[in-house]
């Protein structure tokens, strides 16, 4: 409890506080100091102080691992009046909550956070709207750190909306473009459909763990994940019960809709539209990962069924083949790294289904770094170059060197190539579901789709590094002369390299691993990274020897400048069509949202004008006839009132007066 | 004691009287008046505590009752109280007339009586709010339709006339069922007067199906002022010719008097008949729920989308009422205070729209952001607001309702959950074509929100914002009335 930097827990609050306030900062006064241009460094500057203190806090929690709850404040408090669901009524608070989950995630959030906001300094110079960019992204940084911290489920829902929002509004930046407004709404809307069960999974946990058992007081205490250094429902069992099982889909559809898991994962490829920091940052470090950390937090406060673990594990394992197949042929620089991120996304799911929810937050930690470091790579391309086409772009390794490292390094690591950090951390997942599959047979094929995709993601990323980085020249000769950005942007590239070095070597770091060791000891299966060790070496071989051949593959038929095109009479143009066509999803969804949604609200509209207000209209007339009738004796529009007004009373009257007294039944009389 | 109510009421009353007789100078006084409401509505805050229960009409804080007419068979007393429930929707009522005489602080077409009538509707609500003897009720109530009626058939758009008569009819026929209906469980039940209090002992008295019969109509008195579908068909016309500020006082204030109603004059006088009838209003309640999001969404006009929003959300208002638990009830209260903000923040929104481009075509009025950012970032404050973003009024509002249904109705409760998913759509698409995308039809001279228009509607988005960090604020008083929580 005391250790060294444990002081800092109570004030785990100033870490989401700080980008806050620069949100309000910059908010309110932006737009009067445009030009000054020193919006950005406030956001600069709050994203520093929540990393300087996220990070302390995050070591803290390695020397003295725990959990500890602060501060919780009453949100919204019902008394209770002794009867119903709520006996003692509830309260929803609003806290911090410092583990070695949040811990995790603080490193995650705050230095990606940090690297992106710097990057955007020089990468934004250009745009207008900056003070509403800043803003943005300070208020989206800020919301996710408030979800990080969060000490209960609702305030974990409450940020998550937020989050959420501050996607919208980014992805919109470019809002006179409609792709933008358009891409921006389907994000919004697609994950409201997750969020919508999220809330259901949400009211069964309220209301299954209020009143009873050994989980009562829950509600009055506020609901909190910890209470008094252990989770508040630790020992509560969960039955596979079809209420849990039902919750637990819940939850796995809140988190498909973030963390963009089939079938929800449409809008993340769209999501592209926004500027490539706010990809970098919420659409491929932090917020899409908020998905998996929703299953982590469940799967460790609460719990899942069996049948919910296998669901998961279906998800996980066919959205990493799925998403990675559609890498293959897209031609965008962003897109094919987004489809990636819902493949690696796959994997994070995989492994917290499989039950081994510490290996998934490991696979979130590597590849929030490398995953950052190649969007910021591929924007300092575009930045310089002007395109995302991969098939204009060409021999910029010459040019821009510390991106073309930084890239190679990103595209190693994802590839899952020792020593990289994606090696550890992915080997860590495959592993694991070996290990799971070993007890339940029901997991074998995912696990085969986990191994097919190993292959696809290195083939796809280094079809993209060899199209933009090798060859002589730029294949469109009308881009403009490509040159290094400047140090706001090599700075964080060069960190984020070094990071995807790493990463996956801390977890060996005794204390690093600590933090892994301590989330699993409230795990019924004890999964911890490094799982290496427990895996067997023809595993590991497999899997790097599938990532080679990936590479092997992209270097022939991509490799110095070449560009591979397929016969037009190929057997496989029409799986290459589908694939860039996105298997037709994304036609779908069009053709729900314009076609049936709206026909039939436009139906209904035309029922409640002609048929409901046509009957309205009706006795209108009817009354109007009426009255005409009556104006002979006298006349004024009153009369009208006063036609309906005797008419309804008549009709009452008699109801009342005649009609229940003859029935007995009615109790009239 | 001070007797804060009907010293408000006279306050109310000298000051509409002056106001109407001020001319060009009624903005001012219909702004002291606003102030002199909103300081004695903190003074009500202030006085508020919690009476013993069971003494005669001291249910409610700061009641008073004097006799008005008594003869042998009619005892009609002047009697008014309030409760935690009134109390908050009394502070909307004065948050919403500050608000609405600052938006219209420009208003040149007979200021006089506009002011005055804005007032006036003010002072009726009040009196609904405070009112606790039948015919002491039904007289605000009437009060607040003819200033509306004036309101929209005077300032309104060109089809002002049909709009406001048809407003009329339809709710004067509901509030004639309602006062028969109140009337008859009077007489019937033999109470000895006609406050609240003793109508309330009496009611209990009588036989079961007669106080579902007798709840009905009431609730189909109330119910058109809410409104319930299929008795809707009015409001959207009302909306769509009323000027801005009716429109305001009409969704934030006028659609509340039903719910107001419905949870005073009928749940607390006839709960058994509630019990019973409970399944006629679940049925109606989801019918309006999705049937007020589904028309949304083919709505073209923005002011008719917002008027369509208004009967989703005041269908999940009838939906917590007909709950009758106490988590319902504490919902149903904060729904409506969230929905009165709320809508007024978006009917202004309508209104400006309407002055600054002309139209409110959503087909025709595109990407105004560059053109009219405060306005813009008005609409957005709106449209996340009213779809139930966390941190914004709703949000709190919802989230109780949602959970009380789940906690008595069980998977009844995907039903106005997925309406969630269509309340985003329409909203999020409305905002894609109003702000967003390439400009189209702005006209040339078109500016950013004037002063008066941008106060009121900022007002409005602090409030929301405020009232959704710490919803507790407004939790705190509404848990203080006897039906909605404390033993």
């Amino acid at each position: 409890m005391s250790g060294p930097l444990s002081a800092l827990f109570p004030w785990a609050f100033v870490v989401p506080l700080a980008p806050a306030l620069a949100f309000v900062i910059i908010g309110l006064f932006g737009r009067r100091m445009q030009r000054l241009e020193w919006g950005g460094w406030i956001a600069v500057g709050g994203a520093f102080v929540a990393m300087l203190v996220g990070v302390l806090i995050a070591v803290g929690e390695m020397l003295t691992p725990g959990t500890y709850t602060d501060r919780s404040i009453s949100w919204l408090t019902l008394p209770g009046n002794g009867t119903g669901t709520f006996p003692h009524g509830f309260s929803l608070v609003m806290g911090t909550l410092v583990d070695p989950l949040s811990a995790i995630m603080l490193i995650v959030v705050t230095v990606v956070g940090f690297l992106v906001m710097l990057f955007s300094i020089g990468y934004m110079h250009r745009d207008q709207g900056l003070p509403r960019y800043y803003a943005e992204l300070s208020l989206f940084l800020a919301s996710m750190l408030g979800l990080v911290l969060a000490d209960n489920l609702l305030q974990f829902f409450l940020f998550w909306e937020l989050v959420g929002v501050c996607s919208y509004f980014l992805i919109g930046f470019y809002y006179a473009k409609p792709s933008a407004a358009s891409a921006a709404k389907e994000a919004f809307l697609v994950t409201r459909i997750g969020d919508v069960l999220f809330l259901l999974g949400i009211f069964i946990y309220f209301q299954q763990f209020a009143t009873s058992g050994p989980g009562a007081g829950w509600a009055a205490s506020g609901f909190l994940f910890v209470s008094h250094g252990a989770p508040f429902l630790a020992g509560v069992p969960i039955a596979n019960s079809t209420l849990f099982t039902i919750a637990g889909l819940m939850m796995l559809g809140g988190a498909a809709g973030k963390s963009a898991q089939f079938p929800l994962d449409v809008w993340l490829p769209d999501a592209m539209e926004g500027p490539t920091t706010v990809s970098a940052l919420i659409h491929a470090a932090t917020m899409v990962a908020a998905g998996v950390y929703l299953l982590a937090v469940v799967s460790v406060f609460i719990g899942f069924t069996a049948t919910d673990q296998l669901v998961i594990v279906a998800i996980g394992g066919f959205t990493t083949f799925w998403a990675a197949s559609m890498a293959l042929v897209h031609r965008d620089i962003k897109r094919v790294i987004a489809y990636s991120t819902v493949s690696q996304l796959g994997y994070m799911v995989l492994a917290v289904g499989a039950g081994f929810t510490m290996v998934g937050l490991y696979h979130l930690f590597t590849h929030a770094f490398f995953k950052a470091l190649l969007f910021l790579a591929a924007g300092s391309v575009i930045h310089a170059v002007e395109t995302q086409d991969l098939f204009k772009m060409g021999g910029l390794r010459k040019t821009m060197r510390i991106t073309s490292i930084g890239f190679l390094i990103g595209a190693l690591s994802l590839s899952g190539i020792p020593p990289f950090a994606g090696f550890f951390s992915k080997d860590d997942v495959l592993a694991s579901v070996y290990q799971a599959a070993q007890s339940h047979p029901a997991y074998w094929p995912f696990l085969i789709l986990a191994y097919a995709t190993v292959f696809m993601t290195a083939y796809y990323i280094f079809r993209a590094w060899f199209l933009a980085f090798s060859g002589d020249h730029p294949r469109d000769p009308t881009l403009p002369h490509a040159h290094e950005a400047p140090w706001t942007m090599t700075v964080p590239i060069v960190i984020l390299s070094a990071l995807a070095i790493v990463a996956g070597l801390l977890a060996f770091v005794p204390q690093f691993g600590g933090l892994f060791r301590a989330g699993a000891g409230f795990l019924p299966t004890p999964g911890v990274p490094p799982t290496y060790t427990t895996s067997t070496l023809l595993l590991s071989g497999l899997s790097v020897g599938l990532g080679l051949t990936g590479i092997a593959t992209a270097y022939v038929l991509w490799g110095n400048g070449r560009v591979f095109t397929l016969a037009d009479n190929s057997a496989v143009q029409p799986i290459r069509r589908l694939l860039l066509e996105r298997y037709y999803v994304k036609a779908g969804v069009d053709w729900f949202g314009l076609r049936v949604a709206y026909t039939v609200s436009r139906f209904l509209a035309f029922v409640d004008e002609y048929i409901i207000d046509g009957t309205v209209h009706g006795f209108e007339h009817l009354f109007s006839e009426l009255s005409t009738r009556l104006r002979r004796v006298q006349s004024g529009v009153v009369l009208d009132y006063a036609a309906y007004v005797v008419v309804g009373l008549a009709i009452f009257l008699v109801f009342l007066y005649l009609v229940v007294p003859a029935f007995p039944a009615l109790g009239g009389g | 004691m001070l007797p804060i109510l009907s010293l408000t009421l006279a306050t109310l009353f000298v000051g509409t009287v002056v106001t109407f007789l001020a001319g060009p100078r009624a903005k001012y006084v219909a702004a002291a008046v606003s102030a002199v409401f909103l300081v004695e509505i903190a003074a009500m805050f202030w006085m508020f505590t919690w009476p013993a229960f069971g003494v005669g009409p001291a249910h409610f804080a700061e009641s008073e009752s004097y006799a008005w007419i008594h003869v042998d068979w009619l005892h009609v007393n002047y009697t008014v109280g309030i409760d935690g429930i009134s109390l908050v929707l009394i502070l909307l009522t004065g948050i919403l007339q500050a608000v609405t005489v600052a938006y219209s602080w420009n208003e040149t077409k007979q200021p006089g009586a506009w002011f005055g009538l804005v007032l006036l509707t003010c002072l009726g609500c009040f009196g609904v709010f405070v009112a606790l003897d039948v015919l002491l009720f039904f007289v605000f109530w009437e009060v607040v339709l003819v200033p509306m009626f004036f309101l929209i058939g005077y300032w309104g758009g060109p089809r002002r006339r049909y709009a406001a008569l048809k407003f009329f009819i339809y709710t004067h026929v509901a509030s004639v069922t309602m006062l028969v209906a109140l009337l008859v469980t009077a007489f019937y039940s033999h109470s000895p007067t006609l406050d609240f209090a003793s109508l309330q002992g009496s009611a209990a008295t009588l036989a079961v199906p007669t106080q579902v019969i007798l709840f009905l109509s009431l609730f189909f008195g109330f119910g058109v002022k809410f409104p319930i579908v299929p008795f809707h068909t009015w409001l959207p016309d009302a909306h769509v010719e009323a000027p801005t500020g009716g429109s305001v006082l009409l969704a934030g204030l006028l659609l509340k008097l039903g719910g107001y109603g419905l949870i005073r004059w009928g749940l607390e006088i006839l709960p058994t008949g509630l019990s019973h009838a409970a399944p006629v209003l679940y049925a109606v309640a989801f019918a309006s729920i999705i049937w007020g999001a589904g028309v949304s969404l083919a709505q073209r006009d923005l002011k008719r989308l917002v008027a369509y929003s208004s009967i989703n959300h005041m269908g999940i208002v009838l939906l917590a009422i007909a709950l009758d638990t106490s988590l319902g009830l504490l919902a149903a209260v904060l729904l409506m205070f969230a929905h009165g903000i709320v809508s007024a923040l978006l009917f202004m929104v309508s209104g400006s729209v309407h002055h600054t481009f002309g139209s409110r075509d959503l087909a025709t009025v595109n990407g105004i952001t560059p053109t009219a950012p405060t306005l813009s970032t008005m609409t957005m404050a709106g449209a996340l607001a009213s779809l139930g973003l966390p941190a914004l009024i709703s949000f709190p509002a919802e989230f109780t309702a949602l959970l009380a249904t789940w906690d008595k109705l069980g998977y009844w409760v995907v039903i106005p959950l997925f309406t969630l998913v269509v309340t985003a759509a329409f909203y999020i698409w409305m905002m894609q074509r109003l702000l967003f995308g390439t400009p189209k039809g702005i006209p040339a001279d078109a500016h950013d929100l004037p002063y008066a228009e941008a106060l009121a509607m900022g007002a409005l988005v602090v409030l929301t914002v405020v009232y959704g960090i710490l919803p507790n604020l407004l939790v705190h008083w509404i848990t203080l009335s006897p039906v909605a929580g404390l033993p």
